[in-house]
């Protein structure tokens, strides 16, 4: 254990707040980083396969782990389109025939937008420390960097798209790299792989998030963080379906 | 004059580009070839046998916001062209257009409560164009509640083929057009309790079933939302409109992975001595992502005939069947295709109807269309005249979204 501990890279997350022997707290401490208390982002979504490519521009809003609010940008054809999270509860709004959807439970797994991430990703993404038991694996080399492996496996009550996730952090920042999703049957499905962290308001973020669906490689989403500012403040009702529907 | 009014708030465009304004909008193209309905030839003057219809439509829509309040308008323009605005002539002299240019150009009412006539229409031989002005509002913000002054779009309901709870805004699951919705004339009030909790309160008036000289008739209406727990939520309705008193609600429950809801509608008679009967409308659907591509709908319903229905009140009924049973499906084949079929059939009647559409993505905001209408069972002859005028169309639809 004292070996572990004074590992130079294992140190590095220490210093930094992890508990590295808690995988609870490490994925604590990384959702803290990347999320903050509030969050404004202005990110870019790119839908890629082999003839294709498609780009929306969306800004995102959060606070807490149950608030989120994002409106796309662009193109035209999604402009001004808005989806809002109220802890489980998540709408969508087309501004243009003023009509608000109730995301129920039966849409999770329907693409959002077309794209590789789904309804689930933006509604449950915040709960993998709620909704997962978690457990380190052995470390894992993949390249040149070794990473800590966490299993994350649901919890027997909640209400998740996938039951098993195993995630991979570095070691110099504690935030994660990659995450392997697993179907009922254990058959890996998706792959989702974060990159190029940048410093916005003093947090560590990945700027680029890569999901690859296994069922068509030649397929993926990239979320290209262009700016994310933490020292926000938002109004009282901004999370609310009466912003929603502004 | 009226006509000029969509024209001169664009022109004032220098003004408003001063503050926060966003301006967005579509065109889209139609073509179709149809097919009469051979009952429709021979039991309603309907003497054509095919022809073409050609509807090119658009939106454009600008909001001007404030700190607490906005301004948001949107221009509907429509044109079309088709012989079938011309029947043939007859010893009885002139003749309206055929029923099926109504059927094409839905929803031809483009303002559901109409107080003041914003709106242009001409038809001159085998051309029709028409210019709305169908939403043309103030909001201004008071706390976490809204008021809306002006000619909005209402939206609300679960429902996509059959939505009986929201008078004020029809389905378009039937219909080749999507970029669409009904303007309403009044005032709104919004109060937004909390996130469990909405009522929304509409005073509105329509002067168009009487003629724009004659009187207003008034809707005060009612509709309240309700989320009772993470799966369960609530939608009630009620208050005074065309002429009834009507109340009704939703019930909407996430089972599993489905969503099932249901709604009903009950209309009493006519409150003036207009005779009458009270009408009352029932839903019953599923919901289901069966997979990542595959999405189904089943929605089955009923729609109280109305004995009384002359031709100035046959739109209060929206279906043209009493009991209906519907299954839409849609299915992803690829990013950028997506195949949609829906069957609806009359259950008392035997009238059975086909959509197939194929949506293609065409990138840079463009998308196309390829559709059919089919009606491959006729039913009944005697239940229900407006099933004979359905038609057989196949056609594309090519829109552009800016």
């Amino acid at each position: 254990m004292f070996k572990n501990f004074f590992r130079k890279d294992i140190v590095l997350c220490v210093a930094l707040g992890a508990n590295v022997n808690n995988a609870d707290e490490w994925l604590k401490y990384a959702d803290k980083e990347m999320r903050g208390d509030q969050s404004h982002a202005e990110l870019v979504m790119t839908i890629q396969t082999p003839n294709w490519t498609r780009e929306l521009e969306i800004e995102s809003d959060s606070e807490g782990k149950s608030l989120a609010l994002s409106t796309i940008k662009s193109p035209a054809k999604e402009k001004g389109i808005r989806t809002l999270r109220i802890d489980n509860n998540m709408w969508n709004y087309l501004p243009k025939l003023k009509r608000k959807i109730s995301i129920s439970s039966s849409m999770l797994l329907a693409s959002w937008m077309g794209s590789d991430f789904t309804n689930d990703d933006i509604l449950k993404s915040s709960s993998m420390s709620q909704d997962y038991h978690h457990k380190f694996k052995p470390d894992e080399k993949i390249g040149a960097e070794t990473f800590r492996v966490i299993d994350n496996t649901a919890k027997s009550d909640s209400k998740v798209m996938w039951p098993s996730i195993v995630s991979y952090s570095s070691k110099k920042d504690c935030l994660p790299r990659l995450y392997r999703y697993y179907d009922k049957q254990g058959v890996l499905r998706r792959t989702l792989t974060l990159d190029d962290v940048k410093t916005f308001d003093g947090h560590k973020v990945p700027t680029k998030w890569e999901m690859k669906p296994e069922a068509d490689k030649s397929k993926k989403t990239t979320l290209t963080y262009k700016d994310i500012k933490f020292k926000t403040t938002f109004g009282p009702n901004h999370f609310s379906q009466k912003n929603l529907t502004d | 004059m009226k006509f000029l009014l969509p024209l001169a708030l664009i022109c004032s465009f220098p003004v408003w580009s001063k503050y926060d304004t966003e301006f967005s909008g579509n065109v889209e193209t139609q073509g179709r070839f149809t097919w009469n309905n051979e009952m429709a030839k021979s039991d309603l003057l309907q003497d054509w046998k095919k022809g073409d219809f050609y509807l090119i439509y658009g939106n454009l829509s600008g909001k001007l916001n404030f700190d607490q309040s906005r301004v948001e308008a949107n221009w509907f323009l429509r044109g079309s062209a088709s012989e079938l605005y011309t029947p043939q002539e007859s010893p009885l002299g002139d003749r309206p257009p055929y029923f099926v240019t109504q059927i094409f150009t839905y929803p031809n009412k483009l303002v559901a409560r109409d107080l003041f006539n914003l709106q242009y229409e001409n038809r001159d031989g085998v051309f029709k164009a028409e210019s709305v002005l169908n939403k043309f509002l103030y909001e201004y913000d008071i706390g976490n509640h809204r008021i809306t002054v002006g000619r909005m779009y209402i939206n609300y309901g679960q429902g996509e083929i059959f939505n009986p709870i929201n008078p004020f805004n029809q389905p378009t699951g039937l219909t080749a057009i999507s970029q669409v919705a009904q303007g309403n004339d009044g005032i709104a009030v919004d109060y937004f309790f909390n996130d469990k909790f909405s009522l929304d309160l509409f005073v509105l008036g329509d002067k168009r079933i009487h003629g724009y000289d004659g009187e207003v008739s008034r809707t005060l209406w009612a509709h309240g939302e309700i989320q009772a727990s993470d799966d369960l939520q609530l939608d009630f309705v009620f208050g005074e409109d065309q002429n009834r008193h009507k109340a009704g609600g939703q019930y909407s429950y996430r089972l599993g992975e489905s969503i099932l809801f249901a709604q009903i509608l009950y209309q009493s008679e006519y409150l003036d001595a207009t005779p009458s009967n009270s009408l009352f409308d029932g839903l019953l659907a599923y919901d289901r992502q069966l997979t990542s591509k595959w999405h189904v709908r089943f929605e089955g319903g009923y729609q109280q005939k109305n004995k009384f229905a002359t031709l100035s009140n046959l739109g209060e009924r929206f279906l043209p069947t009493e009991y209906f049973l519907a299954l839409a499906n849609q299915y992803e084949i690829h990013p950028l295709v997506k195949l949609n079929g829906t069957a609806i059939n009359d259950v008392k009647s035997g009238f059975t109807y086909l959509i197939a559409k194929i949506a293609l993505d065409l990138g840079r905001d463009m998308e196309l269309d390829l559709f059919g209408f089919v009606p491959v069972s006729k039913g009944d002859e005697a239940d229900n005249v407006a099933q004979k005028l359905v038609t057989t169309d196949i056609g594309f639809a090519l829109r552009k979204f800016f």
